[in-house]
């Protein structure tokens, strides 16, 4: 029988950050008392609260039949690597090389084969951010590596 | 907020891509050779924060450069001063309340910094006492009367503070020790909100800014019963101050501050220029005028001055952070 | 001076032809930034504030509140076309006007939004003009007592009302409560969960996590498979306005959010964020057919965007009589206020009515303008949609990279937009709701720093609840819609097993 695994993962996951965020509030911080709560006083309400929870979601699902949705996983790695790389090059590169890259990293997985289009892209967005950005909206940001 | 918005920064920026090729040895006197950012640790609109604009908008054109406001707020201030300590590219200071310098590093665990080893002092700004206010419709007229009350039930009143270890949290405390008197403290996060439980009668009483006070003592619904300055304060003269009444002693002073900051290690020469800046823009009138509306006091002075300062109130408030800690 | 005289005095100080232009800026420029994704009025306030120094003290406030309820209603064309909200208020409007716009009725959507906003706004007005002076004595009534059972009611009511399964919605509220205590702690400043991290001490940046659940999850997810369903059709200008059919449901939806609006925003802070989930959970209640929620119900739009407006009108007591503003954009206003010298204060009505009623009305015809100016863009914004969404995304991503990278010019928040859309993707798949994950967020802090109060004063008696007649009334009303959710749950799988089939329309959970 197909379980209901997105119930199961899901519920399985949320109660072990609750216990986690019970666990680490509980071991770091003061709980104080019900006139003077510490600031450890929510936090552990919370994650045992998330963790029965957790437990409500996950534990019927087992017996129960559920329908698997598709995993995008590449399509969540190149969008996910296309954030970051912008995160760590932005202050670096400046703001057009950066961009171009990430649109490049993120058109990766896009359905349709080729090259040429994806380099239009990259120049056309390049373009339009530097346009919103730095003539419209003046942000100070770099545009060039060399204009820091 | 975004310390990236600014009108003129587009051409500042190229401005300064070109000087800094050719600033090899940088000299007092270039100086500044890019937008200078001012770090305060408060959000924009409120008061630390619209003083550092009050002085930023006339530095920018003594300087001939951009002067950018860049709000860091949280922990009392702390993160504006570590935000400040972060950059190391000569034009970052730090405009900062008295809290980050004298009694945060007693109190945020883990500070990150040493004030003796790490700030250089640049200027005092502005100072500002705090009234102690009460609802309308409280009993005390006055201030013996809340004294008064006070001594007879102890624990009773309960006074709010713009947070544990503000400036009106210890402003409290040492008023407390100094009347012989026990009160139950409930931090907010603004004097609005203190305000407005006091109003609410939700809680009796609060050290604040006066002029967090006064449009409600004008609308008849809050009183002020004293005033913690020495000597009576132009913004609300008519309201007593508390030192030599109902048995508190003559030297009773609290007063909390404003100031611009460095990073130690700043050159000197750079400081000189800004404190020299600074105390030319505070002899102006009409910023006096601006920031008496809001309830501060100008206060031009060396940077030695703000040094005693901070070493004096370091001591003081550290003796009631004492008293506060033994206490639990 | 009455109520009255200070309206028409209002119109004198709007209706100067400066002041229409600051308010006509203020609200293309809000537009245009609350479209960008990620970008919202902060930014736009913050590239405006040094100018404030130079205008007089109502243009200043006229022109910064165009921005804002400018960005407001652009956050809401992001939001229903592309997912992409930029605040919990926002984060509601993609509830029903996403499925909308993925059905090819993103004109109606839009439409929708920008009547019940307009609506809301001018029916915010009438109450503020009937019932000013009450509303500014509301928020001394309330308490940290108050605060408290009322923020509760309304996380409950979004949790268990809002959904087909309570559990899976209350856990994404209490996970959002969690995520919302990372930081320094506001009342005793011990940090929490910031693992030495000096960029999590403010928290976690409220704009990357609602681009990482929201437009980040959404972009993964349809990578694949978006360009496989073909490009919507052109659509004529017939399809784009709404079928009288939408019109009729439209009233009712506006007028209880308005309501709830105006009622919330008096109550600084908090105002419009519980009132649009409330609304929206008001609107499931009552419809005949709440399993149309969030597969494009109509009323799930103007309800929400009625009280929202509704009550950024209504906040503007408790911001300009009490100092207290409902939100950092409020903030900034009071900021430009002080600035020109003037305090806020309870005098404020009659001390200076004419800037009082003067903003009011000005706010009025601001959203008049909105409304011209947007009106005729709705085309243009449906257009967009027609773009191949391979073209599309890699833009939204480096459009949302930057309005991150712009709020404090980190790397750290984007790496941060990174994680956070990595699990709001997995918890899509899952079919959890990233709205209430946001709204918990947001009221979080709020909620834990009233309750430890409350119990401060109360000298640790819980009774406190109970004996504050406002907190009690909130209580019960807490306790009502749990049992009922408990009792609709119970009877639904009574009817399961076949025994006791629920009663047709019963749309209790």
């Amino acid at each position: 029988m197909q379980r209901d695994w997105h119930d199961i993962a899901g519920g399985g996951a949320l109660a072990a950050l609750g216990i986690g965020v019970a666990a680490h509030a509980g071991l770091t911080h003061d709980l104080g008392t019900l006139r003077q709560m510490g600031p450890g006083f929510f936090p552990v309400l919370l994650g045992a609260l998330l963790a029965g929870l957790g437990l409500v979601i996950a534990l019927p699902a087992w017996r129960r039949q559920g329908t698997a949705r598709a995993f995008a996983g590449r399509e969540a790695l190149a969008v996910l690597a296309a954030i970051v790389v912008f995160g760590v090059f932005m202050t670096r590169l400046g703001l057009i090389p950066t961009t171009a890259l990430a649109v490049l990293i993120a058109a990766t997985p896009a359905p349709r084969a080729g090259w040429r289009w994806r380099l239009v892209l990259a120049t056309a967005v390049s373009l339009l951010t530097w346009a919103v950005f730095i003539l419209a909206l003046k942000m100070t940001i770099p545009v060039w590596p060399w204009s820091r | 907020m975004t310390p990236m918005f600014n009108r003129r920064s587009l051409l500042a920026t190229a401005a300064a891509s070109v000087m800094t090729l050719s600033a090899g040895a940088a000299a007092a006197q270039e100086w500044p050779t890019a937008p200078v950012h001012i770090v305060v640790g408060f959000p924009a609109g409120s008061s630390p924060d619209t003083i550092a604009r009050l002085v930023a908008e006339p530095l920018s054109q003594r300087l001939g450069q951009p002067v950018v406001v860049e709000n860091k707020p949280g922990a009392g201030g702390v993160i504006g001063v570590q935000q400040m300590l972060a950059a190391t590219d000569g034009h970052t200071f730090g405009a900062t309340i008295n809290g980050p310098l004298t009694t945060s590093p007693r109190l945020v665990k883990d500070i990150s910094y040493d004030v003796a080893r790490d700030i250089a002092p640049v200027a005092l700004v502005a100072t500002s006492p705090l009234v102690l206010a009460v609802s309308a419709e409280a009993e005390a007229s006055d201030l013996a009367g809340f004294v008064e009350q006070a001594r007879a039930n102890p624990g009773d009143l309960a006074y709010g503070s713009v947070g544990q270890g503000s400036g009106a949290h210890l402003t409290a405390e040492l008023f407390a020790v100094a009347a012989g008197v026990e009160m139950l403290h409930v931090p907010f996060q603004s004097y609005a909100e203190v305000t407005t439980s006091i109003m609410g009668r939700e809680i009796d009483a609060g050290f604040m800014a006066p002029s967090a006070a006064m449009p409600h003592v004008q609308a008849g619904k809050m009183k002020m019963l004293g005033i913690t300055s020495t000597a009576p304060f132009a913004q609300v003269p008519d309201v007593p101050v508390i030192a030599g009444q109902a048995g508190l002693p003559a030297d009773f002073r609290a007063e909390l501050w404003n100031a611009f900051i460095a990073p130690a290690g700043t050159d000197p020469a750079v400081i000189a220029r800004l404190n020299t800046e600074i105390g030319a823009i505070l002899q102006d009138g009409a910023v006096q005028e601006k920031l008496l509306a809001m309830g501060w006091q100008a206060a031009p002075g060396s940077a030695e001055d703000l040094a005693a300062r901070i070493a004096g109130d370091t001591a003081v408030w550290g003796a009631v952070i004492d008293r506060i800690e033994s206490r639990n | 001076m009455t109520t009255w005289d200070g309206l028409v005095h209002g119109l004198g100080t709007a209706l100067q032809p400066s002041i229409l232009i600051y308010s006509l800026f203020g609200v293309f420029l809000g537009t245009f930034v609350g479209v960008l994704p990620g970008i919202g009025a902060m930014a736009a306030i913050s590239l405006l504030l040094p100018l404030t120094y130079y205008i007089s003290a109502e243009a200043a406030l006229v022109m910064l509140a165009g921005v804002y309820y400018g960005s407001q209603y652009g956050g809401s064309v992001a939001s229903i076309l592309l997912r992409l909200p930029g605040t919990p208020q926002s984060a509601v409007t993609t509830l029903d006007g996403y499925p909308m716009a993925r059905q090819g009725r993103a004109g109606v959507a839009l439409f929708t939004a920008m009547v019940s906003s307009f609506s809301g706004s001018i029916l915010g007005i009438g109450v503020l003009v009937m019932l000013a002076g009450w509303l500014s004595g509301l928020a001394t009534r309330f308490g940290a007592a108050e605060y408290t059972a009322m923020m509760v009611l309304g996380l409950v009511a979004a949790a268990t009302v809002g959904s087909e399964r309570p559990a899976k919605s209350l856990a994404m509220v209490v996970t959002g409560l969690i995520l919302g205590t990372v930081g320094t702690d506001v009342t005793s400043g011990a940090q929490r969960f910031t693992f030495g991290q000096a960029e999590l001490m403010d928290g976690i940046n409220l704009v990357a996590l609602a681009m990482g659940l929201f437009g980040v999850a959404e972009v993964i997810a349809n990578i694949r498979t978006a360009d496989t369903h073909g490009r919507p059709d052109r659509v004529s200008l017939r399809q784009m306005m709404p079928r009288a059919a939408d019109l009729r449901a439209m009233p009712g939806p506006i007028l209880r959010g308005t309501t709830l609006g105006s009622f919330f925003g008096a109550l600084p802070g908090t105002g419009s964020t519980i009132s649009s989930f409330l609304s929206y959970a008001l609107e499931r209640r009552v419809a005949r057919r709440p399993e149309r929620f969030g597969n494009g119900a109509i009323q799930g739009i103007a309800g929400p965007e009625s009280a929202n407006n509704a009550a950024a009108i209504t906040a503007f007591v408790p911001t300009l009589t009490l100092g207290i503003p409902g939100d950092p954009i409020m903030a900034l206003m009071l900021g430009a206020l002080v600035i020109h010298g003037i305090q806020p204060g309870p005098m404020m009505l009659e001390a200076r009515p004419e800037m009082f009623w003067g903003l009011v009305v000005s706010f009025g015809i601001g959203n008049l303008f909105l409304l011209i100016l947007n009106l005729p863009l709705i085309g243009i914004w449906v257009s967009m949609l027609r773009i191949p969404f391979r073209w599309l995304y890699p833009a939204i991503i480096v459009f949302v990279c930057l309005g991150v990278y712009s709020v404090r010019g980190s790397s750290f928040d984007l790496i941060a937009v990174a994680v956070i859309g990595g699990l709001g993707y997995l918890l899509a798949l899952a079919a959890f709701s990233p709205a209430l994950l946001l709204l918990g967020f947001v009221l979080g802090p709020l909620i834990e720093t009233n309750l430890r109060r409350a119990m401060l004063i109360s000298r640790g008696d819980p009774m406190v609840f109970l004996e504050r007649p406002i907190a009690a009334g909130f209580v019960l009303a807490t306790a009502a819609l749990i049992a009922l959710s408990v009792i609709g749950a119970v009877r639904r799988r009574a009817a399961r097993a076949g025994q006791t089939p629920a009663p047709p329309g019963d749309g209790a959970d």
